[in-house]
């Protein structure tokens, strides 16, 4: 029965949609001929014409009223309803361009604000890896088992070993880095290139841009040496030429024959430079060797998961692996175990709760705007009242006065959405130099879909949560007492209690906000002032790595390491120079090795002890200022040839040697094939903080470049010429003794030192900008709360200065009245604050969540701008004419 | 004029679609139309005719057309359509059980 019905009724009300002033005028039509009809009769029966027009007309009960409940029944209605209330919102807006302006930009403040925050949330949480299925994908780390933190890469032993053995992986590969030169193709030049097992590309799923990816035979020893390179070298250094395919290159002076090209979409690990060649580590000329060595821990391991294997297995099965690994090789593997993690949770990391928290504060700034408009529509709604009930009066329902005044406040929150979106975009595109690294390298943050969807959502949400409150006020407004003069005021009695609640509200989510900025603005200057343990004034550094075709053993390392030193104390002005791996602050992290002390009882495996390590010139204390406590520094007497030695912190000291002369004692420790050296304590410096200035000092070994050369390391220089003197005078220095070698990321400590902490900037500049934000906006609004009550109490005022009050009691009148506001909303702010602070307690660094001078300075802080915001309308109210105001209606 | 007796909306359309499958109609005339078959017991109030019929022409039972009267009057013409007569036989189902129900109750013996 349906379609029939169908058939003869979408016909009817598309004619009533579309021909509306057709069917208005046929309706209208009908209606009279009824009208004319049943007068004609009257008259037939003997009454006068306009007695029986008028009877006529009565019967019919209003031609207006039934003309509507006609309409009614066509259900087109509300399509045309909505375009009307669009077309008189417009109006509406237009009429008063100041209350339009204000709230549109108000709400673009807030709207803007979350979609900038959200756009970050977007591009870091919720984005989409470059591989299919990256849920599946998890890293696999070799740690200790008394420190599950320190990630270490696995060995190529025991990635063969776990590789052939478990169950719960589809595939498993491994990988490093190097940087090699890349010649036969244009310039030399340094590629970033990844070492890595064949099987990676089954893992990632990538499928080449022509040509192949690796196979599993490039992956042994002795095969013949091939390469995939990335679309982006394609295109720069080979010219997008077809006939890539097949030909040969040289990285660090060995061949490789060109097989396949990768598209530029695919990087890995996301986030990291770009690879611009992929090689099997095997014939890598540093880490290839280093495969045979079963103690190097050269390759990051990633797997992908068999399809319903879950995290818990996979940890189980490895777990039981890495047993199995320390009891067959106890050697190397005793006191580890493999930990695997989800690869999206290792990139994004530590990032999600602090931009949670983030998306939560600006939260807050939005519902604060939203009360504040709330309250100018309550302004409105009210004045607007006499309108409202003329039209109940016509005819209009409830519902659908409501409806007209949601519309109106919907059109504002699109005006003011599509403000804050434009907003976001460029605050975004002018915030990125200032987002911390992690956020950067991560994704292009962009406006796109999600976030316009997101802006909209909110958009269409503000408008509910500030426009429903006052729509639903103005229809409940007495409908006679409406249409009288001098009616307004009584309406004002409802309102004024939900003007003075929003501003309460408004105040506490201020002080909220306030609280937190300040607590992050506190803890932040902490950690700015924190004694980093080295003097970082003037010092640049800058890093060097040697090439393994041209520097391939260590005494060669050495010799060059010291031709530098030499070098750069030559220069004027680069005297105070030194060389180390790592650095304190370096971007490629520390160095966390076990270690073990001579003559102390055997630690069960996993118990080890361990410390970050770094291999220094004898020169590097005294230039970072890091002070000497007992014995000496390290000296050119500690070559290669003489008893190795070590100089510990006094954290190491504290930790390890308690009760106990470390000096004269031994520890065992070293890089592969050195672990397991062992090295006389010669020395005990200061502590410094090599991690992050967040971060307290930890146990720290340090050993001469000498006797533990590397293939790279940092330069440090302090000097008190300018920075690109000293960068000229490093690139010199370099220069000179190979020309060709490449010296990359010169950058003042102090910037690397404050890239640390480069998290922790960003989010207390947000989070203190939108705390001012909102303390302006709980200042502007009880400023309108008060301001308007003031106004609607003129003729109070006016009596009672009438009646002989004082200026000065009036004035103590209004701003009584704000400032109570103005309490409450402190005390319910101080307490919701003290309650929810705990919550953001892991991003304050030595400041307590509940710190109490924070407290008391925002509380006195927000009183004296709720103060100067009230005192204004308190001066006006003092001011007013008692003559004009008793006269005024 | 006596007092419409309170017509149920459902009852409404049912008298409604009965008029108009005598013969087509404009609104005035079925209003007579009913006055005078129910002996000016059934009168429906213009403000609540007009609703009515434009509600069954929604529901698709009854079609208008507008047509000249024989006196060169337009007027806006409203008949049954298939629908419309299935419609009435099942509203007329539903109220003959409804009435004998309720008869048979009336008429029941008192103690």
């Amino acid at each position: 029965m349906r379609p029939e019905h169908w058939l003869y009724t979408i016909p009817l009300r598309l004619r009533s949609l579309f021909h509306r002033t057709d069917a208005d005028q046929e309706l209208d039509e009908e209606l009279w001929d009824h009208v004319q009809r049943k007068t004609e009769q009257y008259v037939a029966n003997g009454m006068a014409l306009e007695e029986a027009r008028r009877v006529a007309l009565l019967e019919m009960g209003g031609i207006e009223q039934t003309k509507e409940k006609c309409r009614e029944t066509r259900r087109v209605n509300r399509i045309h309803d909505f375009v009307q209330d669009l077309r008189y919102g417009f109006r509406m807006l237009r009429r008063s361009p100041g209350f339009t302006a204000v709230a549109v930009v108000t709400l673009s403040l807030g709207i803007g604000a979350n979609t900038a925050i959200f756009s970050i949330v977007d591009a870091v949480l919720l984005r989409t890896f470059p591989y299919p299925d990256p849920d599946q994908l998890v890293l696999i780390f070799d740690v200790p088992s008394n420190q599950p933190d320190a990630l270490s890469g696995i060995s190529y032993r025991d990635f063969t070993l776990c590789r052939e053995q478990n169950r719960v992986f589809s595939e498993m590969a491994g990988n490093s880095f190097h940087d090699l030169t890349l010649t036969g193709a244009g310039e030399p030049s340094i590629v970033n290139t990844a070492d890595v097992t064949p099987q990676i590309f089954p893992v990632l799923r990538a499928k080449p841009l022509a040509g192949r990816t690796l196979l599993p035979e490039d992956g042994k020893q002795g095969a013949a040496p091939v390469a995939v390179i990335s679309e982006n070298l394609w295109h720069s250094r080979f010219g997008s030429s077809p006939a890539v395919i097949g030909q040969s290159i040289a990285l660090d002076m060995r061949p490789f024959t060109v097989v396949g090209i990768l598209p530029a979409s695919f990087r890995y690990p996301d986030g990291s430079p770009r690879q611009d060649v992929w090689i099997s580590v095997a014939q890598d000329p540093l880490f290839g060797p280093r495969l045979s060595q079963p103690g190097s821990r050269v390759l990051a391991g990633i797997g992908r998961l068999k399809p319903g294997v879950s995290l818990a297995q996979a940890q189980a099965e490895m777990n039981t692996l890495g047993t199995r690994l320390a009891k067959e090789f106890p050697a190397e593997d005793a006191g580890f175990t493999i930990r695997i993690e989800p690869y999206r949770q290792f990139v994004v990391g530590d990032v999600k709760s602090p931009l949670l928290i983030l998306l939560g504060a600006v939260g807050l700034v939005l519902l604060i705007a939203c009360a504040n408009i709330a309250n100018l529509l309550l302004s409105r709604a009210t004045s607007r009242g006499r309108e409202i009930a003329v039209r109940i009066a016509l005819g209009a329902g409830r519902a659908r006065i409501v409806r007209q005044l949601l519309t109106e406040s919907a059109l504002l929150a699109l005006l003011g959405g599509v403000a804050g979106v434009l907003l976001a975009a460029c605050g975004v595109w002018s915030l990125r130099p200032f987002l911390p690294s992690q956020v950067t390298l991560i994704n292009t943050i962009h406006v796109g879909g999600s976030v316009l969807a997101f802006a909209l959502l909110l958009s269409l949400g503000a408008a509910l949560a500030f426009g429903l409150a006052p729509a639903l006020l103005a229809t409940l407004s007495n409908l006679p007492a409406n249409i009288q003069d001098g009616a307004e005021r009584s309406g004002q009695r409802s309102g004024q209690h939900v003007r003075s609640f929003l501003a309460i509200v408004e105040i506490s989510l201020a002080m909220v906000l306030l609280i937190s900025g300040g607590l992050l603005i506190r803890s932040f200057a902490l950690v700015t002032s924190v004694d980093s343990g080295f003097d970082s004034r003037n010092v640049t550094e800058a890093e060097i790595s040697l090439p393994q075709f041209q520097y391939a053993t260590p005494q060669q390392w050495t010799a060059f390491s010291n031709e530098l030193l030499e070098r750069l104390h030559a220069q004027p002005g680069l005297r105070d120079s030194a060389l180390a791996a790592p650095l304190p602050m370096d971007r490629q992290g520390e160095a966390t090795m076990t270690f073990s002390i001579v003559g102390d009882p055997p630690l069960s495996p996993g118990q080890s002890p361990t410390a970050d390590y770094a291999t220094v010139s004898p020169d590097y204390f005294r230039m970072m200022r890091i002070p000497l406590l007992r014995g000496r520094f390290f000296s050119e007497q500690d070559s290669p040839s003489n008893p190795k030695v070590a100089i510990i912190s006094q954290a190491l000291v504290r930790r390890y040697f308690p009760n106990r002369d470390p000096l004269g004692r031994q520890m065992t420790f070293g890089f592969s094939p050195n672990s397991h050296v062992s090295r006389e304590i010669v020395g005990i410096v200061g502590d410094i903080r090599d991690v992050a200035l967040s971060r307290k000092p930890g146990p720290m070994m340090y050993v001469p470049f000498a006797q533990a050369p590397l293939y790279g390391g940092e330069v440090v220089v302090r000097s008190p010429l300018s920075a690109s003197s000293v960068a000229a005078g490093i690139r010199q220095a370099v220069g000179s003794i190979d020309r060709n070698l490449p010296v990359t990321d010169i950058e003042s400590l102090n910037d690397a030192l404050g890239q640390s902490i480069s998290q922790e900037r960003f989010r207390t500049f947000l989070v203190g900008s939108f705390s001012a934000l909102a303390l302006v906006l709980a200042a502007v609004g009880i400023f309108g709360v008060v301001s308007y009550s003031t106004s609607q109490r003129t003729h109070e005022i006016g009596i009672r200065l009438a009646l002989g009050a004082g200026r000065r009691e009036i004035l103590r009148l209004i701003l009584g009245q704000g400032m109570k506001l103005a309490l409450f909303g402190l005390g319910i702010g101080v307490v919701a604050a003290f309650l929810l602070t705990h919550l953001m307690s892991s991003l304050l660094y030595s400041v307590s969540a509940t710190d109490p001078v924070t407290f008391a300075s925002v509380t006195v802080l927000l009183l004296a701008v709720a103060l100067t915001a009230c005192y204004i309308p308190a001066r006006r109210a003092t001011r007013v004419d008692p003559m004009v105001a008793l006269r005024y209606e | 004029m006596s007092k419409p007796s309170d017509l149920v909306q459902g009852t409404l359309d049912m008298l409604l679609l009965k008029i108009l499958a005598l013969e087509p109609m404009h609104g005035f005339a079925v209003c007579q139309r009913l006055k005078q078959v129910s002996g000016e017991i059934l009168q429906v109030s213009d403000g609540s005719l007009y609703p009515a019929l434009h509600k069954l022409e929604q529901e698709g039972w009854i079609t208008a057309k507008w047509k000249r009267s024989a006196n060169g009057r337009r007027a806006k013409y409203y008949s049954l359509t298939r629908l419309g007569r299935r419609q009435l036989e099942k509203e007329a189902d539903k109220w003959g059980r409804l009435s004998h129900a309720i008869t048979h109750v009336v008429k029941l013996r008192e103690a």
